[in-house]
């Protein structure tokens, strides 16, 4: 037996239509609810009819029910509205995410960053253990979050208002779209800068890296360790290659799988140089005018130490290098925009 | 649920809903040519097969009365006051306008499935 099935069944009626008048507005609640009033009793009635009795309160509840919930029958009578409207909502999406991977995972990356690498944050943050540290972390970071995508989205349910008002989203000018793009394309205006900044950095490279002493002066001197041969020859072999190669990419500017892949190695292989350079202890001695020896070598060890604790970050910088550029490729290989296919086989053979 | 992982039955169901809901507006007009309180309207509408629910009738009477195209009055009957609704002069303009506009669409339509049979 149901909770209601001692109450009067007219009551039960009653409060439904009370219930379904606090979502309405107060101007049409009462003309409202006569009318739902007077359509519930007539369907009652016709059913008592039917039957030839009166309904139970179980048989008046099963019609309530099939009535739906008062907040959901309230609100077909009121006018649709929205915080973000259909216009606006995919322009919001795009920015929480722009949000999102712009400031609240930097946000994650820093605070990961400093934790293993910075020995006095750590300290000052790890005084009330581990979990305390990443407990306080994850609180600053949902505050921050709150905060920036609530800022979003109050800044669009402000638009959302304008737009309502003047629909100036409505004025728009196709002249004004940017221009038809694809993604295989390459920026001819990159492969030139690409090309000159090679030059450059291999005639620099020549001029001021392939002597082991690389500053001399009266008050400073650094020499570089042995290993330093390798790196120089391996970095001036890439920018000859990353030079040749941007000369192809300005002649054909359209990917192939082959230049792509040409690419991801000679990133690839970059990345792992620096890495390598950093954490190889590249600077053998820094000598310097006044600098006792046991100074000297104080300094160089800070050097190379200092060096060697920003390999966490060359490593990431790396792996997301490695990542787009296989990206690219298997950007590539896929589904080529049709109204390009003809380009394309036009200008890669 | 999203469309991605709707059923073909739920998506029939959409498709329909879709197709009622304007044969629904000239059909309530059609029918309030002649004067009829809600329960009523309801009723001859299900009887003539285009049942409609309380909670979109209700709604939909009230956006009508309130673009001009309906008049509605309380009145009592068999001791009960109803709200009588019967269709405006504009209202009656509208719903010869809304049937040509019907008779244009269903003309294309059997002219498409002519040319192509299903």
């Amino acid at each position: 037996m149901s909770k209601t099935s001692s109450q009067d069944p007219m009551e039960l009626i009653d409060r439904y239509l009370q219930a379904v008048g606090f979502w309405l507005p107060k101007g049409q609640q009462q003309d409202i609810i006569a009318e739902l009033s007077e359509d519930l009793h007539s369907q009652i009635e016709e059913k008592e009819t039917e039957l030839g009795r009166s309904l139970n309160d179980t048989e008046i509840e099963a019609v309530l029910k099939q009535r739906g919930r008062p907040v959901l029958v309230a609100n077909r009578y009121l006018p649709q509205r929205s915080l973000i409207g259909p216009v606006l909502f995919p322009i919001y999406v795009f920015v929480l995410k722009i949000v999102a991977a712009f400031y609240l995972v930097p946000w994650i990356l820093v605070w990961i960053g400093m934790m293993s690498l910075s020995s006095s944050y750590r300290a000052e943050h790890t005084s009330a253990g581990w979990l305390g540290a990443i407990g306080s972390a994850w609180s600053a970071w949902w505050f921050t979050a709150f905060f920036a995508l609530g800022t979003v989205t109050i800044v669009f349910a402000g638009l959302e208002y304008l737009q309502a008002k003047s629909r100036f989203l409505e004025d728009w000018n196709p002249r004004q779209l940017p221009p038809a793009r694809n993604p295989n394309q390459i920026p001819r205006t990159g492969s030139v800068i690409e090309v000159v900044v090679n030059l450059i950095f291999g005639v620099w490279w020549i001029d001021v890296m392939s002597s082991p002493v690389i500053l001399n002066r009266p008050e400073i001197r650094i020499v570089l360790s042995p290993v330093w041969r390798y790196l120089f020859w391996s970095f001036l072999f890439l920018a000859l290659i990353n030079t040749v190669t941007a000369g192809v990419n300005l002649a054909r500017p359209y990917w192939t799988v082959v230049r792509a892949s040409i690419r991801l190695a000679t990133n690839g292989a970059a990345s792992a140089l620096f890495c390598w350079m950093l954490n190889a202890g590249a600077i053998a001695q820094i000598t310097g005018a006044g600098l006792s020896a046991a100074r000297a070598l104080e300094v160089t060890n800070a050097v190379n130490a200092g060096l060697a604790k920003t390999l966490p970050v060359a490593v990431a910088t790396g792996v997301v290098i490695a990542l787009l550029d296989a990206r690219r490729i298997f950007r590539v290989k896929s589904a080529v925009p049709l109204q390009l296919k003809g380009k394309i086989s036009a200008a890669v053979v | 649920m999203t469309n991605g992982t709707q059923g073909a039955p739920e998506i029939l169901e959409n498709l329909k809903l879709e197709l009622r809901r304007g044969c629904l507006i000239v059909a309530v007009l059609a029918q309030l040519r002649t004067e009829q309180y809600g329960y009523t309207l309801r009723k001859a509408l299900a009887d003539d097969g285009l049942a409609i629910d309380e909670g979109t009738l209700y709604p939909l009477l009230r956006r009508l009365e309130t673009q001009g195209l309906l008049v509605s009055q309380w009145r009592e009957e068999d001791k009960r006051n109803k709200r009588f609704y019967r269709l405006s002069p504009a209202g009656e303009q509208i719903l010869g306008q809304l049937l040509e506009e019907w008779q244009n669409i269903n003309s294309s339509l059997n002219k498409i499935l002519q040319e192509a049979p299903l």
